[in-house]
């Protein structure tokens, strides 16, 4: 008991200074493989909690192709004009302080409607989730419409991505 | 970890015992492999220092040691050291995972004035319950180091090898996932001992509620999902980076790929990470379609009551049977390695874009059309009993 609490202190102190590296750190590249490294100690938060199978499937599907992606297709760019627009000038300084406060405002929100349903942790994660079996009951029964729903949009955007980068003219679409 | 001191000091020394039985591996496998290419290309290869040239191992360690340490003056120099390690972790986290034979049952014993109740030893590093997840998510991590290591040298050609390996490793991870679902519908588990124990007996299966047996083939999965089988194994070779997929290292084109700059024991981890991906994609071919540790028709329980019959006792029958099946195991891992080996010194390269043509309009339908099928016959052969 002791020693998963410990863990689970460490991971999670790991995850919050990786989160934050992301943020801070001025080249793009090491922003990306900050955020590369927070989606594995989030994994293995994931498996702390009595979920290997969300753990597995968020190391194949962020750290190992979202990420890769993201990370591979910045060392494609020269960035460094982009780095300059973003360290300063109005605009930026707007979006800057408009996404600190959507932050804020996402934080409070969730911390005021979440305070009604605290459910303990045994019963959340032993019930329903503890095993892919039970997992996918759940997922392709009674969240059927939210998971195809979340489907549905991750063609939209795949479709809009495509649509996007022809208008300009590009070959490699 | 375990309950008691006894229990977690042996999980440990396990852990280390088989990370080092991968590294020892390598050396090994280089051997192998400068030995076999040679055989192929009608040479001798190493034959010098050493009955076989076997010694020639220890002289190639030693210069990887002694070699001078160079590092390009502009590189990124955090990064630059991280890579090979970021390289040779996922492969050795992954085989670590893998059963590499039955368990160990360790009876109660009297040490130190003090009763040690039963033991239970799993032959691997650490028993994972979805451990075919695991073994897929922990391997997709290896582009990293790859990645890394081309962008962190801050050379032309390390950075083209970064990305072709990256590109690649991401296209054919999809066709190496759906081509494992079939398998995965057929024995309803992630868990590989279960797999594997779903796996011996004669070939039997049922057939529109009647139960059909071929009492000379083995149980083994390779006769349910022939195409998945076959599927895996050329996308392993991708995910490897080995011949006829070895682009990120073409050495016509690109010197060597993302690890053109690197020397001595940095190179030498660069190795070691490649040979650990092998091994783990041999132990999963033998886990998933060849029945892994076990021997055909020879029942474990047997060779243990022999065992025993023969004097030993209980947990040193247990002992003797896990080695046993570990060198059965270890036969059909290395056939696997043999193959890796036969191929790259058989096939030339691919092209880059025949490269993402076989992965993304034929390997990727194929393993869909697999999975449905399965899928289909699954449902159908279920509900008919």
């Amino acid at each position: 008991m002791l020693t998963s609490g410990l863990l689970f202190y460490i991971l999670a102190a790991a995850i919050v200074l990786f989160a934050i590296a992301v943020v801070m750190s001025s080249n793009p590249i090491y922003s990306a493989l900050y955020l590369a490294l927070t989606m594995v100690t989030l994994a293995f938060m994931f498996f702390m909690l009595n979920a290997p199978f969300i753990a597995g499937v968020q190391l194949i599907v962020y750290a190992g192709a979202v990420v890769v992606l993201f990370t591979m297709v910045m060392m494609l760019f020269d960035l460094k004009k982009e780095q300059e627009a973003f360290a300063r000038g109005k605009f930026t300084g707007f979006i800057k302080i408009a996404s600190a406060g959507w932050l804020c405002g996402l934080i409070a929100g969730a911390v005021y409607m979440s305070s009604e349903m605290i459910v303990s942790g045994s019963k959340a994660v032993s019930e329903n989730t503890a095993t892919t079996k039970n997992l996918a009951i759940e997922l392709f029964t009674n969240y059927i419409l939210a998971f195809e729903a979340l489907g549905i949009l991750l063609l939209l955007i795949a479709v809009g991505a495509v649509s996007i980068s022809r208008i300009k003219g590009g070959t490699h679409a | 970890m375990g309950s008691d001191a006894f229990e977690i000091a042996i999980n440990l020394v396990k852990m280390i015992v088989i990370f080092l039985l991968m590294v020892q591996l390598v050396p090994l496998l280089v051997w192998i492999e400068r030995r076999g290419s040679a055989f192929i290309q009608n040479r001798f290869g190493p034959n010098r220092v050493g009955p076989l040239g076997l010694t020639q191992l220890l002289a190639d360690a030693v210069k990887f040691i002694f070699k001078e340490e160079f590092i390009p003056s502009r590189s990124r120099k955090f990064l630059f050291y991280a890579a090979p390690v970021m390289s040779l972790i996922p492969g050795a986290l992954a085989f670590g995972s893998i059963p590499l034979s039955l368990p160990i049952n360790v009876e109660a014993f009297e040490m130190f004035g003090q009763t040690w109740g039963p033991y239970r030893f799993a032959f691997q590093s650490f028993e994972i319950g979805v451990g075919i997840v695991f073994v897929l998510g922990i391997s997709s991590l290896g582009a990293y180091g790859m990645l890394t290591a081309g962008w962190a040298s801050v050379n032309k050609y390390s950075i083209f090898g970064a990305l072709r390996a990256s590109a690649q490793m991401i296209s054919y991870e999809l066709a190496l996932g759906l081509s494992l679902v079939g398998i995965i519908l057929i024995y309803g588990t992630f868990d590989f001992s279960v797999m594997i124990s779903e796996q011996t007996g004669p070939l039997s299966f049922m057939w529109f509620g009647s139960e059909v047996v071929i009492p000379f083939l083995p149980n083994w999965g390779i006769f349910y999902q022939p195409l998945g089988a076959l599927l895996l194994f050329i996308t392993m070779f991708a995910e490897t980076n080995r011949a006829p997929f070895d682009l990120p290292e073409a050495e016509a084109e690109l010197v060597a790929g993302y690890h053109t700059e690197y020397g001595g024991l940095k190179m030498n981890m660069f190795y070691i990470g490649e040979y650990g991906h092998m091994m783990v994609a041999s132990a999963l071919m033998t886990t998933f379609y060849f029945g892994g540790y076990h021997l055909p028709f020879v029942d474990p329980d047997t060779v243990n009551t022999a065992l025993m019959y023969n004097g030993y006792s209980a947990t040193m029958a247990s002992v003797l049977t896990a080695l046993t099946f570990h060198l059965v195991f270890f036969a059909k891992l290395f056939l696997f390695l043999w193959i890796f080996i036969w191929v790259r010194w058989t096939l030339p390269r691919f092209r880059y874009d025949q490269l993402m043509d076989l992965g993304w309009k034929k390997l990727l339908p194929w393993a869909l059309a697999n999975t449905m099928v399965t899928a289909v016959v699954v449902f159908l052969m279920r509900s008919w009993s």
